[in-house]
């Protein structure tokens, strides 16, 4: 393929992507000039690799692998070592409360302050599943690409980060049902 | 393979949110579902938190000038210009059933069980409308708002009134699924109650039999048109609700 439809094709497929891969670089550095470092050595280190992509392929998740990747060998990832890895056991034995009140499965969903701080209390490596799910919209098969995990894994974190969130907000409303 | 006697763990209901379950296992899941009630309430409230958590989860916006430098750096040859990439969110009907507050419905399997349970259900979707505060996804008092956005989320359509009975107001409108059939949920306050209103597809063979009952205080309204099904669940007067339902009936009917 002739380099210049390379990576107009290239372009074509980044351009829409940058609002996703700069608020995601954000998410993880917590600082604008260390996101927009990231993107752009993403954005060089993926022309790079371009061929190496295979169409058929998502190519959001390709490319999200490459900025996490990116991100995981800065100095801020680093230093802040924020690599720690959970048990990632699949908690088989997680049949939930049999005979759970309706109330039990009313959260105030309301409370958009306490709906950020549960979120923001997040193990790190939840919140990045539960992006990457809900906000980005990737398919489990497409975040096991990005993070390098197993499937399984994927579906694990998923549940444990929702469940951590429920605990918490059904703890916040307390009695007042 | 689920069994009867064993209720969903929580991976299961959050792969079933997601769309992830495999068509099989989601079969699988919607039979228990119609038999348990606890599980088809630990869907809603999944779905319910997925929505607000996505909802609280916006992007960080690039800040102009560092989307100016990144649009260069991949296209060297072009003219550098301002910025005005927002992020927008597509909303599929995939990603928009996180949105939806979800009625599963337990309908038995017993068809003069059917209407009993459905209202049980419904009445259960509209305590929680109440209790959870939230807003619904159309905040409109406008028919003109509120009846596009339903378009081609739904497959079918219908027409608000021109007027609605005096004291009544249309607060919104929501997706949802009924008996697993995708439902609007129209909300309404009728002088200082609220009232639930979920039209869905009326079925070839679905019979029309009760127009009223009451539950714990809350009165289920059914009224049928030729291609619609449509339930009031509110604590408000029975006259009034069926003044309002009388509306909506005659909305539908070609003038
Ligand atoms: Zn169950």
């Amino acid at each position: 393929m002739p380099a210049s439809n390379g990576s107009a094709r290239f372009e074509q497929l980044v351009l829409p992507l940058l609002p996703s891969l700069y608020s995601h670089a954000f998410w993880l550095s917590r600082s604008h000039e260390e996101a927009e470092d990231v993107v752009q050595e993403t954005i060089s280190k993926a022309l790079r690799a371009f061929d190496s992509f295979q169409s058929g392929t998502n190519f959001k998740a390709w490319i999200f692998r490459i900025l996490r990747n990116t991100f995981l060998t800065s100095r801020t990832a680093i230093a802040a070592s924020r690599t720690v890895f959970l048990e990632d056991q699949v908690d088989l034995l997680d049949v939930s409360d049999p005979s759970p009140t309706p109330e039990d499965h009313l959260l105030r969903l309301d409370n958009h302050a306490a709906l950020t701080e549960a979120l923001e209390s997040l193990h790190p490596q939840l919140r990045e599943v539960l992006l990457l799910c809900e906000v980005e919209e990737l398919k489990y098969k497409e975040i096991a690409m990005v993070l390098d995990i197993p499937i399984g894994t994927v579906m694990s974190r998923i549940s444990r980060a929702r469940r951590t969130l429920h605990e918490q907000l059904r703890q916040q409303v307390g009695g007042s049902l | 393979m689920i069994q009867e006697s064993q209720h969903l763990r929580s991976d299961q209901v959050s792969a079933y949110i997601d769309g992830e379950l495999s068509s099989n296992e989601a079969q699988d899941l919607r039979q228990h579902l119609a038999t348990c009630h606890s599980c088809a309430l630990r869907i809603v409230s999944a779905m319910q938190l997925k929505a607000a958590t996505t909802r609280v989860s916006e992007r960080v916006v690039v800040p102009p000038e560092a989307l100016s430098r990144l649009t260069a750096q991949l296209r060297p040859e072009a003219p550098k210009r301002p910025a005005r990439v927002y992020p927008i969110r597509s909303w599929a009907w995939g990603a928009l059933a996180a949105s939806l507050i979800v009625v599963v419905s337990l309908i038995g399997w017993r068809e003069t069980r059917q209407s009993n349970s459905l209202s049980a259900e419904l009445l259960d979707q509209h305590l929680a409308v109440l209790s959870s505060g939230s807003s619904p996804e159309v905040v409109s008092s406008d028919r003109h708002t509120v009846k596009p956005w339903f378009q081609g989320k739904l497959p079918f359509s219908f027409n608000l009134p021109n007027a609605l009975p005096a004291g009544t107001t249309l607060d919104g409108g929501d997706l949802t699924f009924v008996h697993g059939r995708p439902a609007a949920l129209l909300l309404f306050t009728i002088g200082k109650h609220r009232a639930s209103v979920f039209l869905t597809q009326r079925s070839a063979n679905e019979s029309a039999p009760v127009s009223l009952e009451t539950q714990s205080g809350f009165t289920i309204h059914y009224a049928y048109t030729h291609d619609l099904r449509m339930i009031a669940v509110s604590d408000v007067n029975p006259a009034d609700l069926d003044l309002l339902m009388t509306a909506l009936v005659e909305a539908q009917s070609p003038r």
